[in-house]
């Protein structure tokens, strides 16, 4: 069994699966993201038939983490798999412990073995077993967070194109907010700053999961990112674009003072 | 514990007629999942890609919108989706925290396939299945 390590090691993706291994060329090249692991799909495997030993070697390797954390699903079996099923494996947010990390694993592995992830197979002609690397890092609690293509996805033009909320990304992701959306020219002008109505956004619970909390009313309508951040947001996206090469789909956040990326994928361009 | 108790499989009578050893091998395949209140299970129409031992919990079941008997502790579903995939021929809803024991139709095609006493018992069942139904049919 392959097992477990750090992200900078996850090199094969027919072993960790393809988003472990993005975020592991992350790291490679210093790009700052939240600290985590890596899980095989043997692993992940072996945690839901709970093997002798492999609960344990993930909760050895996850321990020094700050908790809570991250869970996601990470596709080992098919080209480009994070991005063809998306919303068919899971990602849970918020693990409290690494003691928890046990059943997170087996609610992802169960996740690409669901009805709905099946019956998507059966559609798309895929007959192989599916196979599911995780990814488990420190899960942040970010002041803004939100998405940047680094190419317009709608347009195309060479220009940054961001849309931001306050506390995780997940609101903007999931639509329960109108996020301020931001167009940046590669000479780092802003060349359009327009604030949404962001009346809630998404926190961690202390126990597990997460909530919609409300937002003061004088945030929701205000910018969550000021010129400075799109600035260090400008300057990711050409190190996102010089590991990953052009056109990129990232997902960061602002904790602390810092921006973090949490994943960089290809862009997919409207009409293409 | 890896997979399910083979006390509780005995009672499922897909696996009735298997050996203590073969009951045995079948029983590790399954893995745990627990599904939350309110949580859909299955949904009529959908593609099957497991069956179902339940542990502890209760479930609803209902066809065409039709409420049917309940589910608990010692029930199962989808045995059938075992063996073709099938689609689910009833919806089923937690109605409380429900731990299952699930054998994915992955995990058991090779174990049939690399063992011909398992498949020969499952086909004399399916066989017994038929001829009850053709039974049924001609009354």
């Amino acid at each position: 069994m392959t097992g477990v390590v750090p992200l900078a090691e996850a090199h094969d993706d027919s072993i960790y699966g393809s988003k472990a291994v993005g975020l592991g060329a992350a790291a490679r090249e210093g790009l700052p993201l939240p600290p985590g692991v890596a899980l095989s799909g043997d692993l992940v495997e072996a945690v839901a038939s709970g093997a002798d030993g492999a609960i344990e070697e993930v909760v050895r390797a996850a321990r020094d983490l700050p908790v809570p954390l991250a869970v996601r699903s990470s596709a080992v079996d098919e080209d480009g798999a994070d991005a063809s099923f998306a919303g068919q494996h899971m990602t849970l947010l918020n693990v409290p412990t690494t003691d928890a990390i046990n059943d997170a694993v087996r609610e992802i592995w169960w996740s690409a073995n669901s009805d709905s992830a099946i019956t998507y197979r059966q559609r798309v002609g895929l007959f192989r077993r599916p196979s599911v690397g995780v990814v488990v890092q420190s899960l942040l609690d970010p002041d803004s967070a939100g998405v940047m293509f680094t190419q317009n996805p709608i347009t195309g033009d060479d220009e940054l194109m961001i849309e931001a909320s306050w506390g995780l990304g997940e609101a903007v992701v999931s639509g329960v907010v109108i996020p301020d959306h931001f167009r940046v020219a590669r000479s780092g002008e802003v060349l359009e700053r327009t604030a949404g109505l962001k009346r809630i956004r998404i926190r961690a619970l202390g126990g597990g999961g997460t909530c919609e909390e409300e937002v003061p009313a004088e945030l929701a309508e205000q910018l969550c990112l000021d010129d400075a951040q799109l600035g260090e947001l400008g300057a990711l996206a050409d190190r996102c674009e010089q590991v990953y090469g052009r056109a990129r789909d990232v997902e960061f956040a602002f904790a602390g003072g810092s921006l973090y990326l949490l994943q960089c994928r290809a862009v997919t361009v409207a009409g293409a | 514990m890896a997979g399910a108790p083979p006390d509780a499989m005995r009672r499922v009578p897909l696996f009735a007629e298997l050996s203590e050893g073969e009951l045995e091998q079948v029983a590790r395949l399954f893995k745990q999942r627990t599904f939350t209140a309110g949580e859909t299970v299955a949904r009529e129409g959908s593609g099957g890609a497991a069956f179902y031992l339940i542990e502890s919990g209760k479930a609803s079941v209902s066809v065409a919108g039709q409420q049917r008997a309940g589910l608990g502790p010692g029930d199962y579903f989808g045995e059938i989706a075992l063996i073709d995939e099938g689609a689910r021929s009833a919806t089923i809803t937690a109605d409380d925290d429900l731990r299952c024991y699930g054998l994915t139709y992955w995990d058991f095609r090779p174990l049939v396939q690399e063992n011909a006493a398992i498949c020969w018992k499952l086909l004399q069942f399916m066989v017994g299945r038929l001829r009850a139904a053709e039974a049924r049919e001609v009354a």
